[in-house]
């Protein structure tokens, strides 16, 4: 697999969140906060009746995408930040740059920038990642 | 009535903390569930996908998402932000494994926001071992206690 440093990951598209998914989601995290499950709470904090992804679950978009272009198991690092909210309904687009390539312990790795976009610059997760590249 | 907000030296002192620690084991039922939230497809081999990284390690070492507010003091559910996570993976993690897993509390300190807000910024961190004791992940959570919300 040849990578370079200004290669693009080809993006994985999460056509509309589900506020299903996220009622399933809740329930394996055992998480308590409503704004993932009630549209009443969610509108009362002015997000309209939209409830809020998991911030695990926009990650997971990445996760993927990193997935299709390097193999399952190929992640070696995420750090991921979240300066937006995702809410049902929501297209969203998982993206990513290769920033650098390296080799340590006979392992080629991808460093790359990945991000969540929603439209052109509308980010609403912004991260990072180490990928290990198949030889 | 507005929640008190906790002082400094209350935050500072869960710097330590370490939660009981424990097994945890991936069933295929949950990988199965786990993955079709994600939208992809369940992987190869027994392979958990790695989303599993957030609520394995928490659950796994005896606390929950809710004991981590309480813990901080948090003023409501909705007063968390996220600061960021950051998943290590050594060794993809599989199926019908039972996993050791430990955490603690790595940092916990009052800031400001730019516009003089306050919020405490604390760090968990918990580490994922396979039965022989190879570390297979670390993962460390930052989540911001933003107070004052309800005065």
């Amino acid at each position: 697999m040849k990578v370079e440093a200004g290669d693009r990951i080809p993006e994985w598209i999460m056509e509309s969140v589900s506020a299903e998914r996220m009622r399933t989601m809740a329930a394996i995290l055992r998480d308590p906060n409503p704004v993932h499950w009630d549209r009443s709470v969610c509108d009362a904090l002015g997000f309209g009746k939209r409830v809020i992804n998991q911030g695990p679950l926009g990650l997971s978009y990445m996760i993927n995408m990193l997935h299709v272009w390097a193999g399952p198991g190929c992640i070696r690092r995420l750090v991921m930040t979240f300066p937006k909210v995702v809410l049902d309904e929501d297209r969203t687009a998982a993206r990513g740059l290769v920033t650098g390539v390296r080799t340590i312990g006979g392992e080629r790795l991808a460093d790359c920038d990945i991000w969540l976009e929603r439209e052109p610059g509308d980010r609403p997760l912004v991260g990072s990642a180490t990928v290990a590249l198949p030889q | 009535m507005a929640t008190p907000i906790p002082t400094e030296s209350e935050i500072n002192a869960i710097v330590g903390h370490a939660f009981p620690g424990g097994v945890y084991r991936i069933d295929h039922w949950e990988n199965f569930l786990l993955t079709g939230c994600t939208g992809a497809d369940i992987l190869p081999g027994g392979m958990v996908h790695p989303v599993v990284l957030f609520h394995m390690p928490i659950l796994g070492c005896g606390t929950s998402i809710g004991e981590m507010f309480a813990l901080g003091k948090a003023e409501s559910d909705f007063s968390i932000g996220i600061e960021s996570y950051d998943w290590e993976m050594f060794i993809p993690l599989r199926e019908d494994v039972s996993y050791n897993i430990r955490g603690r509390v790595v940092s916990a300190d009052r800031r400001k926001t730019p516009d003089g807000k306050p919020f405490d910024r604390i760090q968990f961190q918990f580490e994922v071992a396979q039965p022989d004791g190879a570390l297979a992940a670390r993962t460390t959570i930052t989540w911001h206690y933003r107070r004052g919300l309800g005065s």
